[in-house]
């Protein structure tokens, strides 16, 4: 299945990761897109019902407040106020000279409901002929204390309903109990706290989110700060604040503008953030590639050596990545292989050669004899020659049984102590009549040592070694035997005093059919395998078998056991 | 006809000898390569058998050498059958190929093969005028009549027959009709001559004086 594959599943993973990366930004980027928006408009909202408020409210002077600059926030704003304060003066003849010749209070503020209402009506109303012809996106309502609608500029939508968490309708008078410079600084407050009053986000939904003023308490009441109130109506976005006497401003506008802006914000972002994900994936696919491209090239060759090729290798130009690492890994094996297969080729080989050889002889013998009438010593001499040729057969079949049982590990190797220079003892007088033919003299050095192993197969070991060291010795030579102890292991050492073995075949002395000279050793009828079966039989017993040699002086075999514990 | 035996297995070598001797040719023997190089090299024969795995200089080397100087038909004998040995064997300038263990009698008819196509005469029968000879069955007719030859005058008359209408030399004789073992006597030939042209006619072996014997091509 493709999609198993470790391209596809990186590839899952990869794009998985990307679109919960980019989900998360765009998503993000959008709240804090539209919190901005949120906050400019709560602010803008604040501000215009601020300055409407202030305009409405503000005692007719011929300066400026010296707190306006402080309330100005936004330029146009700042102008509307000001076109809003110059017809003050007139406002405040209307009102009327005061009764008596006191210093007269601010007249604005020495009202009933009534009378507050009606100076409400007519500020708006300058209010809108001021505005008209202009485009506005601000609109305004007021409502007087009975909830009456008194008026609304022109660009207000239909059915603007008065703000829900109405307090009560005031009693008229309740703002009459404060002195009128009470009431004055109290409404002062009111308008100077709006426009710094620092607006905090709304929630996600926008939901409503009333900033009701606080419940009045008895006098404390209008020196609250009062926080204008927030609703959002559909796609309006509505400040309000209740006045003295109950009355109630409300400034809104509509968000359409907004919420397209961010409409478009939100395609923007779906948009660029899938270009984004197909860029990343297919950035993802091309780096899964190019990672993917060694191991490809792994498998590759790995299919060609199963298919048979053992030569073959995996390049490995880069060899400090992880990759590198494991192709070296992969060739040394195969090369390992290789090597194995290449050591059982040569060995069948040759155990062939050595099988094919006697088995001609017993053919053509026989074949050439039995041809013609014979004399009977020519059908001897075949036969002798026949007989030569399986007793080789015979010895050549039993060794390679011997090292497969060895190989196997079936071979039972008895673990027992015995006396390593018993056995040595035992195996010279064996071969004593040999060294006596060649005329070589056996010398022992044999110090009591007891190891553990089979003794007979051991034995045997020794015996090989000591008819090798006779066979390859000079006429008149001498082999030394000697047993010992040394660094917690047996010790026993076979030392002839022959040609030597040339430097270059020391190392596969032990290899199986290996021959240093081949016509001496196939002329005495060897095999070739004696010194494997040896290598082999110390293999079992955790033993150690070595061999020096110094070519015209002699050679040595070593042979280490593990003493008896 | 004589062949070099070069085969490091005593008792293989013994009995290959035998045969071959047996069935008429002149046959050396070598135990290693280097021995079995120098006769090659120095003798003429019909014909090498070549054992590959050689003590010493293996069957390769002696077969690389002695291509450089001569051309004798060899017959490589090797316990090695894989492909690539025998496809190795052939393009080293091996004429032919045998796998131990073989039978004698297929060694002997590829021996015979061989040095039929060496003298370029395909025919196992030389026809000759009036006589046939069998080269397979070692046999001569006159006539249609089989004709009793000793075997040293069936090698002489097989010898002059495979070269007819060329002149052999009494040397080239010797070098082929005779091995190493061989207590040749020169006036031998003349006698084995003379025999044979008693059984087959006088003018069935013209001497060139000086030059040595021939069977006319023209006959």
């Amino acid at each position: 299945m493709i999609f198993n594959s470790i391209r596809w599943r990186l590839q899952a993973w990869h794009g998985l990761i990307l679109f919960v990366v980019l989900s998360g930004f765009g998503l993000t980027a959008f709240q804090v897109a539209r919190d901005n928006q949120w906050r400019r408009i709560n602010q803008e909202l604040e501000q215009r019902l601020g300055f409407l408020a202030f305009s409405l409210m503000s005692p007719p002077r011929a300066h400026p407040p010296r707190w306006r600059t402080s309330a100005a926030g936004v330029g146009d704003s700042q102008i509307d106020h000001r076109a809003d304060a110059r017809p003050a003066p007139e406002e405040m003849g209307e009102a009327g000279p005061p009764p008596d010749g006191r210093r007269r209070p601010h007249p604005g503020f020495r009202m009933n409901p009534e009378a507050f209402c009606e100076r409400l009506n007519r500020s708006l109303e300058r209010r809108i002929a001021a505005e008209a012809g202009q485009t506005n996106t601000f609109y305004f309502v007021a409502w007087g204390g009975d909830g009456k609608e008194l008026k609304r500029s022109p660009g207000a939508p239909g059915n603007v309903p008065r703000p829900e968490n109405v307090r009560p309708v005031q009693a008229p008078g309740a703002f009459g109990r404060l002195s009128n410079h009470q009431e004055v600084m109290a409404v002062r407050q009111v308008v100077a706290t709006q426009p710094s009053g620092s607006p905090s986000p709304l929630p996600p939904n926008g939901a409503e989110r009333a900033r009701a003023p606080p419940a009045r308490g008895r006098g404390l009441g209008p020196m609250t700060p009062l926080a204008p109130g927030m609703r959002t109506r559909g796609d309006y976005r509505e400040a309000y604040k209740f006045l003295p006497f109950g009355a109630c401003l409300l400034v809104g506008r509509s968000m359409a503008p907004e919420m397209a802006a961010m409409r478009r914000l939100a395609y923007w972002l779906v948009g660029a953030g899938a270009g984004v994900l197909m860029i990343g994936l297919a950035g993802g696919w091309w780096v899964a590639s190019r990672a993917i491209r060694p191991i490809d090239a792994i498998s590759q060759t790995a299919v060609k050596i199963a298919a048979g090729d053992l030569a073959q290798r995996i390049n490995t130009a880069d060899t400090e990545s992880e990759l590198g690492r494991l192709a070296s890994v992969l060739n040394s094996t195969f090369a390992r292989l290789e090597a194995a297969f290449a050591h059982q080729s040569r060995f069948t080989t040759d155990a062939s050669h050595e099988l094919r050889t006697p088995v001609s002889v017993i053919l053509c013998q026989t074949q050439t004899v039995l041809s013609r009438e014979r004399s009977g010593a020519e059908y001897r001499e075949a036969l002798q020659a026949c007989q030569r040729a399986a007793q080789r057969m015979r010895h050549l079949t039993q060794s390679l049984l011997e090292l497969a049982r060895l190989d196997a590990g079936q071979a039972a190797i008895q673990r027992e102590g015995f006396d390593l220079a018993r056995a040595a003892r035992e195996s010279m007088e064996l071969v004593r009549p040999l060294a006596a033919e060649r005329g070589v003299e056996l010398r022992g050095e044999l110090t009591s040592v007891q190891c553990r192993g089979d003794a007979e197969r051991l034995g045997q070991v020794v015996t090989n070694l000591l008819t090798n060291a006779i066979h390859f010795n000079r006429d008149h030579g001498e082999v030394r035997v000697s047993t010992g102890r040394e660094n917690g292991s047996a010790i026993l050492s076979v030392a002839d005093t022959g040609q030597g073995i040339p430097p270059e075949d020391l190392p596969h002395i032990f290899e199986r059919f290996y021959r240093v000279d081949k016509s001496r050793s196939r002329i005495q009828g060897r095999t070739g395998l004696g010194l494997a079966i040896c290598k082999a039989i110390i293999d079992a017993h955790s033993g150690v078998i070595e061999v020096s040699s110094q070519p015209g002086i002699g050679s040595s075999f070593t042979v280490k056991l593990p003493l008896k514990q | 006809m004589r062949v070099l035996i070069v085969e490091d297995e005593p008792d293989l070598l013994d009995s290959l000898l035998k045969a071959v001797r047996e069935d008429g040719y002149a046959a050396d023997g070598a135990a290693d390569g280097d021995d079995g190089l120098f006769k090659a090299e120095n003798y003429e024969y019909d014909a090498v058998v070549l054992d590959i795995m050689l003590p010493g200089m293996d069957g390769w080397e002696v077969l690389r050498r002695l291509r450089k100087t001569k051309r004798t038909p060899v017959l490589m004998l090797t316990a090695l059958d894989a492909v690539r040995d025998r496809v190795r064997g052939l393009d080293t300038g091996a004429d032919d190929y045998l796998v131990k263990p073989f039978d004698t009698s297929e060694l002997l008819a590829r021996l015979r093969a061989l040095i039929r196509r060496a003298a370029s005469q395909p025919q196992p029968r030389l026809e000759i005028g009036d006589v046939v000879v069998d080269t397979v069955a070692r046999t001569v007719k006159l006539q249609g009549r089989e004709v009793t030859l000793t075997a040293r005058e069936y090698t002489l008359l097989e010898f002059l027959a495979v070269h007819r209408g060329k002149v052999v030399t009494r040397t080239m004789l010797y070098e082929h009709l005779f091995d190493e073992n061989d207590d040749s006597m020169s006036n031998l030939l003349d006698v084995h001559v003379s025999n044979i042209r008693k059984k087959l006619g006088h003018a069935f072996i013209t001497t060139r004086r000086g030059h040595g014997y021939c069977i006319e091509a023209a006959l």
